[in-house]
């Protein structure tokens, strides 16, 4: 663009501050082995396929581990959603979960 | 990938690990999705549940009142480009001074929170809606729509986390009360057209806060598969409405007749649907619910399925249709029950939407109702050419008055669910609201013979 006029401008951020800080991770897992995996679901893009795949694949190489099916849970992305989400702490921990896997995102 | 990097930052974990699934599973057959998930997901899944995530780096941001550029009209414009700060269109560069004048129509204070918006989980001050009212190309005294369409934006039944969501749905603003007049919207002909400052900055606003504030940024955020322009602001005509005693759009939402008040509500497309020709309300109707069923086809997972009871069609009457309706006795109530009785399909078509179409759990209409999660009009028989409405009951329907008065047209919009709910919000108006209107009318009035 050229500059067509000698009028200056002192403009405004439009945006305002992120309101959430930064929260550190879970810690890790040392091994999957024994471990109980919680499987979430927004019931989009054939997650319910991908899980069962992964849960083949990972009983493989850990026999040990276990799994929480996402009909556990309900749809992360539908009527319910904010309730199904704000009881998920809740019910992982009700329910023995080490780990969550939450799919799908595309 | 990139929406879930794009979105975890505002949710306050940007280090969180995500494992890739190659290409899109919803094409792809068993045996590839199969192959892809143990050669590619299956040991980032691993890796991401048994190794320390990388550590988190945020970079730093302006504060709320910084000026962030100055220059030219042409620099400021570049820079805000520059910065994914504008739509693409020039912007009125956001001075304090027009900041300030913004202010002088609300009541409110310009820190009070209208709510915080998902995904980049920004305050919606009302300081940030002045600026981004005045870069849209707003006039002063649209502050109190702004105002409420963005306390609309914030309510959490509206769900403006989804509006990048992949039907790229936009948002639509109506509008009623004596403000159409005041501020001069159009809710006449070509009432969805650019052209008329009120409809179209207002129109324009939403989409700069949408960016800006909710951080909507098509590449980022916003996955829309092809996405919208954003529609210009439409008013109702209450004049009509007043003529025919029909209620307006706002009652939906519990204001009376003569509210200023405005309803938000996402629709993924919509179709004008031409000489609509009846001399009676029964002469009309099969055309009027053959142009609902014509638009509806996924979006039906938002009455079973996806979403339960959360569709709501609009269609916008032009006043002379509406008029002819209202003279046959129907009430705006009589339209819906028989928009309800007569929009319908087959059971096995909406079955082959819900479920084989758009591979979603193995939903059927019978299993549904047994659970007692949907109503027994979906499921009166097991025949399945039974025929079944596509909302849950006839107020799900939303009608509007607007548009030519000289045509004889409808206008259906497509609408997306739980993912951009209706949700309507009174227009609340400065306690000097009169004398600020008038001298704003007198200024542009000397400006204009200047």
């Amino acid at each position: 663009m050229t500059d067509s006029g000698c009028a200056r401008y002192e403009a405004l951020w439009p945006r305002s501050p992120r309101q959430a800080k930064v929260k550190a991770l879970a810690r890790r897992l040392d091994t999957l082995e024994g471990k109980t995996i919680a499987w979430v679901w927004d019931y989009v893009f054939r997650g319910d396929e991908v899980f069962a795949q992964l849960e083949e694949s990972l009983k493989a190489r850990y026999p040990g581990v276990k799994f929480l099916n996402w009909s556990e849970f309900g749809n992360t992305h539908g009527s319910d959603e904010r309730a199904i989400v704000a009881a998920l702490p809740q019910k992982l921990k009700a329910l023995g979960a080490d780990a969550v896997v939450s799919g799908m995102g595309c | 990938m990139t929406l879930a990097k794009a979105a975890s930052m505002g949710l306050g974990f940007p280090n969180i690990p995500v494992a890739p699934v190659p290409g899109h599973p919803g094409l792809q057959s068993k045996d590839v999705l199969q192959k892809n998930i143990r050669e590619v997901t299956l040991d980032s899944v691993i890796a991401n549940l048994t190794k320390p995530p990388a550590q988190a780096v945020v970079g730093g941001e302006p504060g709320a009142r910084d000026i962030v550029c100055r220059g030219s009209f042409e620099e400021v414009n570049e820079y805000f480009i520059a910065h994914e700060l504008s739509d693409g269109l020039p912007v009125v560069p956001p001075t304090v001074e027009k900041v300030e004048a913004f202010l002088r129509y609300t009541d409110r204070q310009p820190d009070d929170v209208l709510g915080v918006l998902l995904p980049d989980n920004r305050a919606a001050t009302v300081w940030s809606v002045a600026v981004n009212g005045v870069m849209a190309g707003c006039r002063p005294e649209y502050m109190p729509v702004l105002v409420a369409a963005v306390e609309a934006m914030a309510d959490h039944d509206y769900g403006v986390e989804h509006s990048g969501n992949t039907p790229g749905g936009e948002n639509l603003i109506v509008l009623n009360g004596p403000i159409i007049k005041e501020l001069g919207f159009n809710y006449t002909q070509g009432v969805m057209r650019d052209g008329f400052q009120a409809n179209t900055t207002v129109g324009r606003f939403w989409r700069l806060y949408l960016r800006n504030i909710a951080g909507f940024l098509p590449h980022k955020n916003d996955k829309a598969t092809f996405g919208n322009t954003w529609r210009v602001v439409i008013a109702e005509n209450e004049d009509v409405l007043t003529k025919i005693n029909w209620p307006p759009n706002c009652a939906e939402f519990g204001f009376r007749a003569g509210t200023n008040a405005l309803s938000i509500g996402r629709y993924t497309g919509g179709n004008h649907i031409s000489s609509v020709s009846g001399a009676t309300p029964e002469a009309l109707l099969p055309y009027l619910a053959d142009a609902v069923i014509k638009q509806y086809s996924w979006q039906i997972m938002f009455t079973v399925g996806q979403g339960y009871h959360t569709l709501r069609p609009l269609m916008l009457l032009s006043p002379i249709i509406a008029e002819t309706i209202a003279a046959g006795g129907w009430s705006k109530e009589d339209l819906k029950q028989q928009l309800f009785d007569h929009a319908r399909m087959p059971a096995w078509v909406f079955e082959r939407y819900l479920r084989d179409w758009t591979q979603k759990p193995t939903w059927n209409l019978a299993e549904e109702h047994a659970a007692g999660r949907i109503p027994k009009v979906f499921h009166e028989s097991d025949d399945p050419e039974r025929m079944v409405p596509i909302v849950w009951e006839p107020e799900d329907y939303m009608i509007v008055v607007t548009g030519d008065l000289g045509r004889n047209s409808c206008y259906v919009f497509a609408h997306n669910g739980v993912l951009g709910y209706p949700v309507g919000k009174e227009i609340k108006l400065p306690h000097n609201w009169k004398a600020l209107l008038g001298a704003s009318i007198k200024n542009t009035t000397i400006h204009n013979a200047a």
